[in-house]
């Protein structure tokens, strides 16, 4: 595979950073700009801007306003913006503005979305190492 | 990939038999009638059940994070990561291989990794480990043997005219 990007949403179980520590964004934690980790991330305050991980995990408390790329995405609070994720799992209290790009979508009864659930194949995301910037 | 692949054609349950007449019949079989109603479906169980508890306020930059952009908490943050950007919160701690390169500004910092930037706190504390590029403003200074200083130390925090720390409380 040439021109391989430098992280791709698909790894195999072995080079998976399970291992790595987890980040939490506290509930009184403003963060504007861009998250980079290859980690998982909990976010319980707010985030103006991307985030891109191996896991994110937005609390119920949690807002985020941006773009989120990852491998595993869980949404219990506020999101205006876009997910690209393979897994993608939406509690009850989630409310959505945005697209979902997903393989794998589990939406609880009482979660909101506004806006569209595309699905993907799983080579669609092995593509993109940033979010594309238009995406239909 | 085998976790991520699903079966397509699911068993269908809610169809009625072809047997069946088109005009329904007063009293149908009981079994088409079982068949035919739907059944409360068992995924919200799952979902709601692996609910995460809400941490508490203080904020955690692991060392595989790299954020870039302002960090703003009315609470406590550590950081083993690296930051490009501003950090403002209550207590700052920044551990032993983060990097912060851009300013920090809180009641109390402490420093054991590399800020390039300044400091501005109340208390600041640079252990051994702290490497320091930029003016320290503080009120309460601690330097261990082994830090390293390439900058000014002030004793002027909440002299100047500004108000240092506007972290605003979260909503």
């Amino acid at each position: 595979m040439l021109a391989r990007p430098r992280r791709t949403l698909v790894k195999p179980p072995a080079v998976r950073a399970g291992d790595l520590p987890t980040s939490h964004l506290g509930r009184s934690m403003t963060v504007k700009g861009v998250l980079d980790t290859d980690g998982e991330v909990y976010v319980h305050g707010n985030v103006l801007g991307r985030i891109n991980a191996d896991k994110i995990v937005v609390g119920s408390g949690g807002y985020v306003e941006g773009d989120m790329v990852a491998r595993d995405v869980r949404i219990c609070g506020r999101l205006n913006g876009r997910v690209f994720a393979f897994n993608v799992t939406l509690d009850e209290s989630a409310n959505i503005i945005g697209r979902i790009f997903h393989h794998t979508a589990t939406v609880a009864k009482g979660a909101r979305i506004d806006g569209r659930m595309p699905w993907r194949p799983l080579n669609y995301f092995e593509t993109f190492d940033q979010p594309p910037e238009n995406q239909p | 990939m085998s976790v991520f692949t699903r079966p397509d054609s699911k068993p269908e349950t809610g169809v009625a038999p072809a047997s069946a007449s088109p005009v329904a019949p007063p009293k149908p079989e009981t079994a088409t009638v079982v068949q035919a109603e739907p059944k409360p479906r068992p995924v919200a169980a799952p979902v709601t059940s692996l609910a995460p508890q809400s941490s508490g306020g203080a904020s955690i930059i692991s060392k595989a994070l790299k954020i870039t952009g302002q960090l703003e908490s009315s609470e406590d943050i550590q950081i083993d990561g690296e930051v490009e950007g501003d950090v403002r919160a209550v207590t700052v701690r920044v551990g032993n291989n983060a990097k912060v390169k851009g300013a920090v500004y809180g009641d109390q910092v402490e420093l054991a990794g590399t800020v390039d930037g300044k400091i501005e706190a109340k208390k600041v504390v640079l252990t051994a480990t702290a490497r320091m590029s930029g003016d320290v403003i503080h009120q309460d200074i601690t330097i261990q043997s082994g830090a390293f200083i390439d900058g000014h130390c002030k004793p002027e925090y909440g002299k100047s005219d500004r108000k240092v720390i506007p972290v605003h409380k979260a909503s």
